[in-house]
């Protein structure tokens, strides 16, 4: 899901600077007041939506005033003194710009800008509110540690290391999501072993009707509609590995035919299986599941002839 | 030995032979070898009463003696035997449905007195089964006999050792040497079988009341009478053994996957060495040959399902060459591995909950992990499955190993990684199962001794309509008698009945446990 959208978004913040940073050059070119005419003219690459943006982010953060004028409305420098403020920072800013820029979607922690930019920490600060409220850079709370916050371009989707992938939502990891996934992943399989069961074919035909690949799986799950994000087949395949874990599934990779759509030509198959044994005997005596065994022996606080998980085992 | 099984040891002792033998066979368990004198006096028991225990512990095959350097002699207790005492109803329900009623009343003879006799048992099942049957039909000693000899055959029941006749200058030696040779262990001597019907002839000839003078004759007539005999219980438990991985197979595949391993079994059993740990290779023919007809399993379903039991995860079968197309082993020890992982697993299911099953076979597969780690394969948040491994690791189920990167072994440069022992977790549950079927057996004594005033009660009403049965009293008086005890008391009998039962049941399931632990443990041991 990343990998789509990253092509066009990788270039737009740089050329939102650029485009930003033209308008408020020719701005100063006509003190007079710059019309939208002359900016399409000057700049055809750029979109009317994206100079839309460009403008919005100047107007809002108070570079440019909108002016009524006989030639319609028109662009103007707000304050020369500020705008000489800004171009003063204006290196120190891209530097950081850059800085955020090279780490991606992993983001940046605030630290390791300081020490790649050798600022003070107070520019720092002050230069990454100011990126992010021209909505040049944003923060990103990370899943690895809660309290730590790390910075990347607006415009992209943080990665899954920082995310946490589609378990997280707000950093917080959605325990009964992935459970009711489990649930559903092993309801699909077993139905699937138990049409197999059904089949009466020969008994290796049995086991091999059992198998389903894990694509196939995650259409059910797509097609199932549980999920508000969309999974990947990864996740699927992540939730797959949790169910061997349950001892309720095997998985077996075989070689895919062409055009498979599994990567490296391996094709993971899974199936339900029946468990070898029963609940072992031990767990069938209330003294299996005892939460206090170790303190009891005849003549103590509790003993078998008075324990009332005895009496109450019985009694049923 | 450690205290939970000493105490479980005492305790069943206790309930079968009496608090004496329980204690001279405790004070022997701490020893290990112990002359006859200090046990007496470690267990502040008169010379006499620690002798006559000591032959009881003898008699059932719980105690032997040897003779020391010294020339004491010095006896000593097989604990794991005493422990075996529970698991005697199993033994007698395979007898059963082996070889049917017979072959379960001798079993059951043979292992309440320990050691007996050919012709003993043979009469007291016969006096069994025909009062069983209430006289209603005749019980061939022909039948039962055939059944012995079964018995001896297929190795559940051998002979004893006896004191060696060749053993020169008797007198010398303070204590008989006893011994059986190997070649003897399994052989019912033609003469036994034929002088206990000479015997018995001659029995029925003289009438009954000559019985003292019967077995003088009888040690003169023949020197066979000497030899007694006893249940194998190793023999069982390899039984026991193969059922359980008969039920895993049709558990984990279905019922015909499971007859094509019984078959193989079956012949394992002919073509395999006792206690070898591997079944002798067979090909899907030998297979297919001794596979009951009435399954009607073809050959080429055999081919398919020993292709099926190959490649499961639990390797069933393995096949070892392709000649004859395929040659295929059972593996015991890997199997009964797998078995005992999966008691654990279950073990942990039911204590623990099913976050924690995951995480320990996660632990199982992937050996050793850090804690991250373990939250990322299993999906469980991170502080859900910090407790969930410590409440683990304070069980012992889960081991911790420190693998400090740096010398100073600073936490913060320290791998902690999680794994799981199978042998230490084996050892550490079957403690726990010893002290669980220890507090079963205290709960069954303090359930009959709070209620003995009403079960003596039962007992003596019971003989009483016994008695007049026999003497066909009125039915109006037996009726009476009957009703001395009250319906509030029926009821409460009842119940005690129930409770008895389920406990009992419990200790039989709770050697399902034990019998699987024990096995993978001695597997282990062995190469
Ligand atoms: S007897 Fe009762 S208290 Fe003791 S271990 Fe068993 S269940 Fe727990």
């Amino acid at each position: 899901m990343a990998e789509s959208a990253n092509a066009p978004v990788k270039q737009e913040p740089v050329d939102a600077v650029n485009l930003e940073s033209r308008i408020l050059e020719l701005c100063m070119e006509f003190p007079k007041g710059l019309t939208d005419a002359i900016i399409q003219n000057s700049m055809p690459q750029f979109d009317a939506q994206q100079r839309v943006t460009a403008i919005n982010r100047l107007l809002s953060t108070g570079q440019v005033d909108l002016l009524k004028s006989s030639t319609g409305l028109v662009y103007k420098l707000k304050d020369s003194a500020a705008v000489s403020k800004v171009k003063g920072s204006d290196h120190q800013e891209r530097l950081v710009y850059q800085i955020i820029e090279a780490a991606e979607n992993k983001g940046i922690w605030i630290r390791d800008i300081r020490f790649k930019s050798n600022l003070l920490l107070t520019q720092v600060n002050k230069i990454l509110k100011n990126l992010e409220s021209k909505k040049l850079i944003k923060a990103v709370k990370s899943v690895a540690a809660s309290k730590k916050k790390v910075y990347m371009l607006y415009n992209l989707e943080p990665d899954r290391t920082v995310t946490g992938g589609a378990w997280y939502s707000d950093q917080d990891f959605e325990s009964e999501f992935v459970e009711v996934l489990n649930q559903q992943c092993f309801k699909f399989l077993e139905q699937k072993a138990a049409l197999a069961r059904d089949s009466k074919a020969d008994p290796m035909a049995q086991k091999n009707a059992a198998y389903t690949s894990s694509s196939d799986v995650w259409k059910y799950i797509s097609e199932l509609g549980i999920s508000k994000v969309q999974l990947s087949i990864a996740d699927i395949e992540t939730i797959l590995d949790t169910l061997i874990y349950d001892g309720k599934v095997e998985r077996t990779v075989v070689a895919a035919a062409a055009g498979g759509d599994a990567d490296a030509g391996q094709l993971k198959l899974y199936r339900a299986i029946s468990p070898l044994i029963q609940p072992t005997g031990l767990m069938k005596t209330p003294c299996g599941v005892c939460p206090v065994i170790k303190d009891c022996y005849e003549g103590g606080a509790v003993s078998p002839s008075t324990c009332i998980y005895m009496k109450e085992w019985l009694d049923y | 030995m450690s205290s939970s099984a000493t105490r479980l040891c005492f305790l069943i002792l206790k309930e079968r032979y009496g608090e004496v033998v329980a204690s001279v066979a405790c004070c022997l368990a701490k020893k290990n070898y112990c002359p006859l004198r200090m046990l007496s006096q470690d267990s502040g028991l008169k010379l006499d009463q620690v002798k006559k225990a000591l032959c009881t512990l003898i008699q059932h095959n719980l105690v032997t003696f040897q003779q020391n350097k010294k020339g004491f002699i010095e006896y000593v207790i097989h604990a794991e035997k005493v422990l075996q005492q529970t698991r005697f109803p199993r033994y007698i329900y395979c007898a059963k449905t082996l070889y049917g009623d017979p072959a379960e009343l001798i079993i059951e003879e043979l292992l309440q007195h320990g050691q007996m006799t050919l012709e003993k048992v043979v009469q007291r099942t016969i006096d069994r089964l025909t009062e069983a049957m209430e006289g209603k039909q005749n019980v061939s000693s022909t039948l039962v006999k055939e059944k012995f000899v079964n018995l001896v055959q297929t190795h559940f029941v051998q002979r004893c050792t006896s004191p060696d006749g060749n053993v020169e200058n008797k007198e010398v030696a303070s204590m008989p040497v006893l011994s059986v040779s190997p070649e003897e262990l399994y052989v019912v001597p033609k003469m036994e079988l034929d002088g206990f019907e000479s015997r018995k002839r001659k029995r029925s000839g003289e009438g009954s009341e000559a019985a003292s003078k019967r077995i003088k004759t009888d040690e003169s007539e023949s020197s066979e009478s000497s030899i007694f005999w006893r249940v194998n219980v190793s023999r069982f438990h390899q039984y026991l053994r193969d059922q359980a991985i008969v039920q895993a197979v049709a558990s984990k595949i279905d019922k015909n996957a499971a007859e094509v391993v019984r078959a193989m079994l079956r012949l394992s059993e002919v073509k395999t060495d006792e206690g070898a740990l591997v079944a002798s290779a067979m090909t899907v023919t030998e297979v297919f040959q001794n596979l009951p007809r009435e399954f009607g399993i073809s050959k080429q379903t055999i081919e398919q399902y020993m292709k099926l039991l190959s490649e499961d995860s639990s390797e069933f079968v393995s096949k070892v060459s392709d000649s004859g197309g395929g040659m295929y082993v059972i593996n015991f020890k890997k199997l009964i591995t797998v078995l005992c992982r999966a008691h654990i697993e279950s073990a942990v299911q039911e204590r623990f909950g099913s976050k924690c099953f995951r995480i320990f076979r996660l632990l199982l597969m992937k050996k050793n992990l850090e804690q991250k780690q373990i939250e990322e394969y299993a999906m469980i948040p991170s502080k859900e499955a910090k407790e969930l491994l410590y409440r683990m690791f304070e069980e012992k189920f889960v081991s911790l190993t420190e693998v400090p990167k740096t010398p100073d072994h600073a936490p913060s440069r320290t791998f902690y990684l999680f794994s799981v022992n199978i042998n230490q977790v084996s050892r550490m549950l079957l403690e726990r199962c010893y002290q669980a079927c220890g507090n079963l057996i205290i709960r069954r004594e303090h359930e009959t001794k709070e209620n003995r005033r009403l079960l003596d009660k039962q007992q003596r009403v019971d003989a009483i309509t016994a008695s007049m049965e026999q003497s066909g009293a009125d039915p109006s008086q037996k009726e009476e008698i009957e009703q001395m005890i009250t319906p509030p008391e029926k009821a409460q009998l009842t119940k005690i009945k129930h409770m008895t039962n389920k406990i009992e049941h419990s200790e039989l399931q709770l050697d399902d446990t034990i019998f699987i632990l024990q096995t993978y443990l001695q597997y282990a041991h062995m190469k």
